[in-house]
C-alpha cells in the first residue's frame, strides 16, 4: 500500500508537468489544427533558460525564494516571446497551405531549436544546482513527500484552475473558444484571429516554460534533445484526453504520469515506455477521440 | 510521354554507371540513398497516395530487417530464402495493426502510428522473445549467395539496391495506372465522396498499408545485407519522422518529387558532414523555407488535366 501511495505522489508529480506542457499542445491545436512539434523544444530551451538566469542570479542575490520567482519571470517571457516568433516565421506563413506543409515546418522548427541549444549548451548534460529549493521530506505515514513535489502541484493546479477560468469566463477566453470552433464565423463577429492566435502562442508557451522548469528542477539533469521525449509523451497525454480540450489535457497528462509511475513501481521500468503506448493505443482503438472527447470542429 | 521515358532512361543510365566513380564511401551513401528511395516510396503509397497521416513506417522497414537478421543468425536460413518471410511478415502486421485504426482522422492516425513505432523498438531493445539481441541488435549477418555468386562486394550490394528501386518504380508504375490508384486517390481527395460512388474505402486503405509494408519489409532485407547488422536504433520513431518529411518535403503522390526527397534530407547531410554541427540547425531551416515557398513540396505531383474553363481566374 505504500509503494502504491508513494508512486501515485510521484506519478501526480510528473504528471502535472506532462499537464502544463500538454496544454500548449492543445491550445494550439484548437485554434490552428496544427501538432506543434516545436513545442517539447521549446521546453527544453526554457530549461536551459532558467539555469543560465539562475546561476546568474545567485551570484548577485542571497534569497533563494526570489531567486526563483525571478528565474520563472525571466524564463516566462523569453520562452513566450520565442512562441510567437515562432509562429511568425514558421507557421505564419503557412495558414493557407496542405496542413501536412505546416507539420513539416514544425518539424523543422524543432530541428532548428534542439540544434541551436546543442550549438549554444554543447552536447552534454546540464545539472541543476540541488540546494535553490531546499531539500525538505515530509514523512506522512510512511509516505514521503518533497517540498520541490508540493510546490510542483501547488502550482501546476493554481496555474491550470487560473486557465480554465480565463478560458470559459473572460472575453479573451471566449474568444478563443470562438476561434477554436470556426475561424470564418469568428472573424466575422469581430474577433481579430491573428490576435487570439499570438494570445494562445503566449499562453501555451508560458505554461510550456513553467514545466520545462520544474523538469529542471525537480530531474536536476537536463540534455539537449529532451524536448522530443517529454514534448512526445505531453502530447499523448494531450491525445488521451481528447485534443483540443483543456480538461481534457490535464486529466491526460494526470493519467498518463499516474500510469507511467506506477508501471515503473510495480513492474519494469525498461518497459514503462512501450506500455504507455500500448495505453494510447488501446484508448484509440475503444474512444478514437480521446477520453473526455475533442473540442475540434469537423468540416464534412 | 516520350519525354518522360527518356529522361527516367537517363535517369537509370547514371545509376548504372554511379558506382564505377565512386569511392567505397559513397557507394556505400548512394546504395542508402536508393535503400531509402524505395522506402519512401512505399511510405509515400499510405501518405500521399491513400493520405493517411502514417508516421511508423520504420516498423515495416525494421520487421523486413529483423526478420532476415533472425532468420539467418539464430536459425541459419541462407539470405535469399528469408525474402519471402521478410515481405509477408510485414505485409500481415502492416494489415493487422492498420485494421483497428484505419478509420482514424488525420492526427490520431499520426499518434497511433507513432506508438506501434515505440512500442516496436521498446520491444526490440528489451529482446523479446530472445532473439533480438536488446539495444546491440543483431550482427554478423550472412552475405546473399546465387548459384555460387556471393554478393560480398560494396558494388554488387549496390546493385541488389538499384534492383529493389527499379522493382519499387514498376510497382507503383502499375498503381498509379490501375484501378486501385485512381480508388485512392480518390479516397484522398474525399472519402466520403468516394465512398457514396461505392469505392470499399476501408478495404484500399488497408490493401495500401499492407502493399506499403511489404515493399519496406523488402527494402528492410537489402539495409540487413548492406550493414550485414541491424540495431534498434535504425528503425526508430525518428527514422520514421524522416521518411514522412522525405515524402512531404519532395512532393506528394510524385514519384520524382519523393527522390528529390531523398536525395535532399539524406544525401546532402552526408556532403556537408564537416559542418558536422551546425548541419541540422541549417537543414531545419531549410525544411521551413521550403515548405513556405513551395508548400506542396520540391516536385508537386500533377494530376490529370483540368480543363482552363473550370477554372475561374
Amino acid at each position: 500500500m505504500d509503494i502504491f501511495l508513494q508512486q501515485l505522489i510521484n506519478g501526480l508529480t510528473i504528471g502535472s508537468i506532462y499537464a502544463l506542457v500538454a496544454l500548449g499542445y492543445t491550445m494550439v491545436y484548437g485554434v490552428l489544427k496544427l501538432i506543434n512539434f516545436a513545442h517539447g523544444d521549446l521546453v527544453a530551451f526554457s530549461a536551459y533558460v532558467g539555469l543560465v538566469v539562475m546561476m546568474q542570479l545567485s551570484g548577485a542575490i542571497s534569497s533563494s525564494v526570489i531567486i526563483i520567482l525571478l528565474t520563472f519571470l525571466v524564463t516566462i517571457v523569453v520562452i513566450a516571446i520565442s512562441g510567437v516568433t515562432l509562429e511568425r516565421i514558421a507557421y505564419k506563413p503557412l495558414r493557407k497551405a496542405p496542413r501536412l506543409s505546416a507539420v513539416v515546418s514544425a518539424l523543422g522548427a524543432s530541428l532548428v531549436i534542439e540544434n541551436g541549444i546543442m550549438l549554444i549548451w554543447g552536447p552534454r548534460p546540464k545539472i541543476f544546482p540541488a540546494d535553490i529549493v531546499p531539500n525538505i521530506n515530509w514523512n506522512i505515514g510512511g509516505v514521503y513527500i518533497g517540498l520541490m513535489q508540493l510546490l510542483v502541484l501547488v502550482i501546476s493546479f493554481v496555474l491550470m484552475f487560473v486557465l480554465y477560468f480565463f478560458v470559459n469566463k473572460t472575453k479573451l477566453g471566449t474568444a478563443m473558444r470562438a476561434s477554436a470552433i470556426d475561424q470564418d464565423a469568428a472573424r466575422l463577429m469581430g474577433i481579430n484571429v491573428d490576435k487570439i492566435i499570438m494570445t494562445t502562442f503566449i499562453i501555451g508557451s508560458s505554461l510550456g516554460a513553467v514545466g520545462g522548469l520544474f523538469i529542471g528542477m525537480y530531474y536536476r539533469g537536463i540534455y539537449f534533445n529532451m524536448g522530443w521525449i517529454y514534448g512526445l509523451n505531453a502530447f499523448v497525454a494531450a491525445i488521451i484526453g481528447g485534443i483540443g480540450n483543456i480538461p481534457g489535457a490535464m486529466l491526460g497528462g494526470m493519467l498518463l504520469g499516474i500510469f507511467n509511475a506506477l508501471i515503473s513501481g510495480y513492474l519494469s521500468s525498461s518497459w514503462a515506455l512501450a506500455l504507455t503506448y500500448v495505453l494510447l493505443i488501446i484508448i484509440m482503438i475503444f474512444r478514437p477521440t480521446g477520453i473526455l472527447g475533442e473540442r475540434v470542429a469537423e468540416k464534412v | 510521354m516520350n519525354k518522360k521515358y527518356l529522361s527516367y532512361g537517363i535517369f537509370f543510365l547514371i545509376l548504372l554507371i554511379l558506382p564505377f566513380f565512386l569511392s567505397s564511401r559513397w557507394v556505400s551513401v548512394a546504395t542508402t540513398f536508393l535503400i531509402y528511395s524505395a522506402v519512401a516510396l512505399s511510405q509515400d503509397i499510405v501518405l500521399g497516395r491513400a493520405g493517411m497521416f502514417n508516421m511508423g513506417h520504420a516498423l515495416f522497414f525494421g520487421l523486413g530487417a529483423y526478420s532476415t537478421a533472425v532468420l539467418n543468425t539464430v536459425y541459419g536460413v541462407p539470405i535469399l530464402l528469408t525474402i519471402p518471410v521478410a515481405i509477408i511478415l510485414p505485409l500481415v502486421f502492416g494489415i493487422l495493426l492498420a485494421a483497428p485504426i484505419v478509420h482514424l482522422r488525420g492526427d490520431y492516425l499520426l499518434v497511433t502510428t507513432i506508438g506501434f513505432n515505440i512500442v516496436f523498438t521498446q520491444a526490440l531493445k528489451n529482446n523479446i522473445f530472445g532473439v533480438t539481441g536488446g539495444p546491440n541488435g543483431i550482427f554478423g549477418i550472412d552475405v546473399p549467395k546465387i548459384f555460387g555468386y556471393s554478393f560480398s562486394s560494396q558494388t554488387s550490394i549496390y546493385f541488389m539496391a538499384f534492383g529493389l528501386l527499379l522493382l519499387t518504380l514498376f510497382i507503383i508504375r502499375n498503381l498509379e495506372t490501375s484501378k486501385t490508384g485512381r480508388a485512392l486517390h480518390y479516397l484522398n481527395e474525399d472519402s466520403l465522396a468516394s465512398e457514396c460512388v461505392g469505392i470499399n474505402t476501408r478495404f484500399y486503405r488497408l490493401f495500401a498499408f499492407g502493399l506499403s509494408a511489404a515493399i519496406a519489409g523488402l527494402a528492410g532485407v537489402v539495409f540487413a545485407v548492406q550493414f550485414s547488422a541491424v540495431s534498434p536504433e535504425a528503425f526508430n520513431f525518428l527514422q520514421s519522422v524522416l521518411f514522412f518529411t522525405i515524402v512531404l518535403v519532395g512532393g506528394p503522390s510524385s514519384i520524382e518529387g519523393v527522390l528529390l526527397g531523398t536525395f535532399f534530407m539524406f544525401v546532402l547531410p552526408e556532403i556537408f558532414r564537416q559542418f558536422a554541427e551546425a548541419r541540422y540547425l541549417i537543414f531545419g531551416v531549410a525544411m521551413i523555407l521550403i515548405m513556405i515557398w513551395r508548400p506542396k513540396g520540391i516536385w508537386p505531383a500533377k494530376f490529370g488535366r483540368i480543363p482552363k474553363y473550370v477554372f475561374k481566374d
